[in-house]
């Protein structure tokens, strides 16, 4: 097994984008999974297959519980995604390139139309945070009127997940750079961040220590990355509370 | 501001905000204010990848959130929050996301229909004749035979009918929603009456709070206005400027508020005043001095016992009341939906006493007027809907006019609306989507969606300043589809006389303007004009108008401690060993079942999909020999219901819970025939401020062999262990 010390960023890999989640204040109220099948297109699959665990969700919210009544409580809610792992298990399992990292934003992508559908990455991915288009599901019109036109439509056979609203970060880019400078910190956000109503995700830079993540991840102090032991460098930090 | 301004000056003069958008996109009447020019170079909104946004007010509830919708090329994209509103600061809930589902809606009443009642197919008539409809409704029949029910969004169509009324002799018009039914506003305003001697809706700060104690409010689900209360428990749990503050939560079944909650007190329902009255006597005895005499009469032992909770819990409770600043008590949801709901809130407002909090951070005021608003007003509680509905039954109303509120899904059985309407002549409903009450009507004249329409909505609580929020078309009507306040001013001219008199507008933006032109000489407001066109244009560019100030006032306490309280038993209606205990879906509220995302949003408590569910006790369930997804009956005094068990670890073993927002008999192909509808089991029982009941009932549980799986995210493996056995 690969110790996470030993894996090391290469020096030109700066641009890093990550997120918080404060599960203290987390309310379970979903705002952030509507908010970001809006924006990023996603189909829902009705009653059958959501009960066979194909619902399309790209961002969920775990509960967990401890105890038996009346000493029992729900775990923190803890909202799930894909973690963009600096070194993902996703990736080294595709034999199409479709699950590929970007050099440029330090994503994990996911390129659609390189996609044949193996599902090795869901398979391979500890996090669970893959879905898998299993048909081509039904959006009666006139439903498609609401679709982004910033992101692509998939179709059957093909896999999805997270993308940190990669859309968003290259509108941010290209705005800045027309403005002959750089993004700022919190002039966009993700979908699931800009709806939160109790603010409990926050996304940003976590390479630049004044953005509000970094200064979050530092100010609250033990943060949790989940199964950090499996050397995948998650860029998504959790804070318990409590 | 017609003739002289051309489209270009009006960009000027606005920015390329919200208003001026709207009106380039040609939505309805507010292109008369722009002389039209040809399209020598194109509006902004054709251009390829170039998105425009408008701010709106979101009416997937009464709160009144301030929206920003993202429209590229004429559609709409993606709402996201207002950020300068006062209310929600630029965030949204579930409801104000999925609302484009509602727009974009395969199921819409398309155009203005006729049918038999009852009867799913009807024949299109022309917005004319149906105009004219409503002008014959109006002219042939007493004005006293005339009611209007109207849903607690849309205040600015309440207001224009409330006027109709006033100088036309119609009944004044009658607002209901189910959610206000299961927020018990009625107890909590009755409430503040008697405390306080003045009727309001209270404000409870939490975000200044140090320790929250709720008795059954579920305010970060739906109660009164989710968005900020939430953002007043971050506010709460906050803990890098000030300690982190506490949450206990007293109710039988834990809410997904009370699941946030450090401590869950799942005490015996209906003995909520008794351990608000009990802590309050403990907390004063503790302080010394003498006891006031609203405390007087309880005895804190025997509330212990009768409520459950250990008389050591109540003291550590009552220490925290006692010694430290910032500690508030919320009464909602169920705990006031019983018979003895009254008596609770008033109780529990009482505490806050003890806390000595009112008008202090962390504690409880009024929330501020809105602008236009000169007295609190509240939705009728179910008792006046009871009355309501016996005299549509009697004959008394000859024409019903039907808005925004779909009162044969959302009110209890025992009331029996659906039967009511027999004794209707012409029921006439306004919605944009074919519900139940829709269904049994005899015309349909459909309403814009929320996004294709006009309007204000008056915050009513939630924000520290008066707030006004304002709507405006963010698309072009996608349907034939026409405004319900235009339809009545246009069949007001038709009918002529009073009724012409009384809405003597060419259309409803006239009427908007009439009733937003006084803001303009109020001061303390975030933006001011000189002439009304450039206040409009503000108005729908910033999504409304409020003031800067704080303007929550404090409730007048000088009598508080001298009033004597008590704490009747609640009594239980019907037969049966368990309590019942119905709430609302935190995803689907009253009217999200037509919304496919919304179904499919995992409950935050059980994680169930697209369908109702009954949540037991697993140690009752077992008792009972019942494994989830089994079917069973659950029978009350008002009638029966199926539906598959959910084994809940975290309800009392004497109650079951279930969800309010499913088991629609029509409203589109995504709620029809989907789930089951606990009103369906809600008797006509009443608490003393003329809420329902609703959690003041007893219900019995029948197998009934049958199985039914729920779709669920969670995996069974994750809950109950299931599949951990040999080969893990």
């Amino acid at each position: 097994m690969i110790r996470p010390e030993e894996i090391k960023m290469s020096a030109e890999e700066t641009g890093k984008w990550g997120m918080v989640m404060d599960q203290d204040i987390c309310t379970g109220c979903q705002a952030c999974v509507v908010a970001c099948a809006m924006e990023n297109n996603i189909t829902f699959v009705g009653e059958e297959d959501s009960g066979y665990g194909r619902s399309m969700h790209w961002i969920r919210i775990e509960r967990f519980w401890e105890g038996e009544y009346p000493e029992v409580k729900m775990t923190p809610n803890q909202p799930m995604l894909c973690q963009q792992c600096g070194s993902a298990t996703c990736e080294p399992v595709c034999p199409a390139f479709a699950t590929v990292h970007s050099q440029a934003e330090q994503l994990n992508l996911q390129v659609y139309n390189r996609c044949v559908g193996t599902r090795y990455c869901a398979n391979n991915c500890p996090y669970q945070v893959r879905s898998f288009n299993w048909r081509d599901y039904e959006r009666p019109e006139p439903l498609s009127n609401q679709f982004n036109p910033d992101v692509t439509v998939r179709r059957r056979g093909v896999m999805e997940k997270c993308t940190f609203c990669i859309q968003r970060i290259h509108k941010a880019q290209d705005k800045a750079k027309s403005e002959g400078r750089e993004v700022v910190d919190g002039e966009f956000t993700t979908a699931c961040a800009q709806a939160c109503p109790a603010s409990a995700i926050t996304f940003g830079r976590v390479d630049d220590p004044e953005s509000l993540v970094s200064q979050l991840a530092k100010k609250r102090g033990h943060g949790i990355k989940h199964l950090e032991e499996l050397g995948t460098l998650p860029n998504v930090t959790y804070f318990k509370g409590g | 501001m017609t003739d002289n301004f051309s489209r270009r000056d009006f960009l000027k003069l606005a920015g390329v905000g919200a208003a001026t958008s709207a009106i380039l996109t040609g939505c309805g009447p507010a292109s008369r204010y722009v002389k039209r020019e040809p399209y020598m170079e194109m509006p902004e909104y054709t251009y390829n990848g170039l998105s425009t946004y408008y701010a709106t007010t979101c009416r997937e509830c009464a709160a009144g959130c301030g929206l920003v919708v993202r429209t590229s090329q004429g559609r709409a994209i993606k709402t996201e929050g207002n950020a300068n509103h006062p209310l929600n600061l630029g965030k949204t809930c579930a409801r104000g996301q999925a609302t484009l589902h509602g727009l974009y809606n395969p199921d819409r009443v398309t155009d203005p229909i006729q049918r038999k009642r009852g009867n799913a197919s009807a024949t299109a008539v022309d917005w004319d004749s149906a105009t004219q409809t409503v002008a014959d409704a109006l002219k042939n029949n007493k004005p006293s035979e005339i009611a209007f029910l109207l849903g607690t969004t849309s205040d600015h169509l309440f207001d224009l009918v409330a006027d109709l009324s006033a100088q036309t002799g119609i009944n004044p018009p009658v607002r209901f929603g189910a959610l206000s039914m299961f927020e018990s506003r009625a107890t909590l305003a009755k409430a503040a009456e008697n405390l306080f001697g003045e009727s309001g809706m209270p404000f409870f700060d939490l975000g200044g709070a140090q320790a929250v104690f709720s008795f059954g409010a579920n305010f970060l689900e739906t109660w009164l206005s989710p968005v900020s209360y939430t953002r007043g428990f971050a506010g709460l749990r906050e803990a890098l400027t000030k300690k982190r503050g506490t949450l206990v939560q007293f109710e039988s079944r834990m809410s997904s508020t009370a699941g946030k909650a450090d401590e869950w007190i799942p005490l015996v329902p209906g003995t909520e005043a008794l351990v608000a009255l009990a802590i309050g006597r403990l907390a004063l005895e503790l302080r010394g001095g003498p006891l006031p005499r609203a405390f007087s009469d309880i005895d804190p032992k025997s509330a212990a016992s009768k409520s459950g909770i250990k008389l050591e819990t109540l003291e550590r409770y009552a220490e925290m009341f006692a010694n430290s600043a910032g500690v508030l008590a919320i009464p909602g949801g169920a705990a006031l939906g019983q018979t003895n709901g009254l008596a609770v809130a008033e109780a529990v407002l009482t505490l806050n006493a003890v806390a000595d909090n009112f008008g202090k951070p962390g504690g409880v005021f009024f929330s501020p007027l809105a602008p236009n608003q000169a007295m609190y007003q509240r939705s009728a509680s179910v008792k006046e809907m009871q009355d309501f509905t016996k005299k549509l039954a009697d004959g008394k109303i000859k024409v019903l006019f039907v808005h925004g509120v779909n009162p044969v899904f959302e009110l209890p059985a025992a009331l029996e609306f659906k039967k009511a309407l027999e004794g209707v002549e012409q029921v006439i409903s306004f919605s944009t989507f074919p519900d139940e009450t829709a269904l049994e009507s005899d015309y349909v004249f459909p309403d814009h969606h929320s996004l294709e329409s006009w309007g204000y909505q008056r915050v009513a609580t939630g924000s520290n300043q008066s707030a006004l929020s304002g709507s405006q078309p963010v698309v072009s009507p996608f349907y034939n589809t026409r405004a319900t306040a235009d339809v009545l001013i246009a069949a007001a001219q038709l009918a002529g006389g009073k009724f012409a008199a009384a809405l003597p507008f060419k259309d409803e933006v006239e009427f908007l303007q009439s009733k937003i032109a006084p803001l303009m000489s109020q001061s303390g407001g975030f933006f001011s004009a000189a002439d009304l066109p450039t206040f409009m244009a503000y108005f729908q560019q910033y999504g409304g108008w409020w003031q800067t100030a704080d303007s929550r006032t404090v409730p007048n306490t000088a009598d508080i401690f001298n009033r004597s309280l008590k704490a009747p038993e609640a009594e239980f209606a019907g037969e049966g060993e368990f309590f019942f205990m119905p709430f609302v879906s935190p995803t689907l509220a009253e009217a999200g079942a037509n919304k496919p995302w919304l179904q499919e949003l995992p409950d935050p408590t059980t994680t169930v999909m697209w369908n109702t569910w009954v949540e037991i006790n697993p140690e009752t369930a077992h008792e009972l020999g019942l494994e989830d997804d089994d079917v069973v009956k659950i029978i009350s005094e008002a009638g029966e219901l199926e539906l598959p068990v959910y084994r809940y670890p975290a309800i009392r073993p004497d109650t079951i819970a279930i969800p309010f927002g499913q088991g629609h008999t029509a409203y589109g192909r995504y709620a029809e025939g989907r789930g089951a509808n606990p009103t369906d089991l809600l008797g006509g029982h009443f608490n003393e401020a003329g809420d329902l009941a609703f959690a003041g009932m007893k219900v019995k549980i029948e197998k009934t062999g049958r199985k039914q799986p729920l779709s669920r995210l969670e995996s069974l493996m994750g809950v109950y262990g299931v599949g951990l056995g040999e080969e893990h």
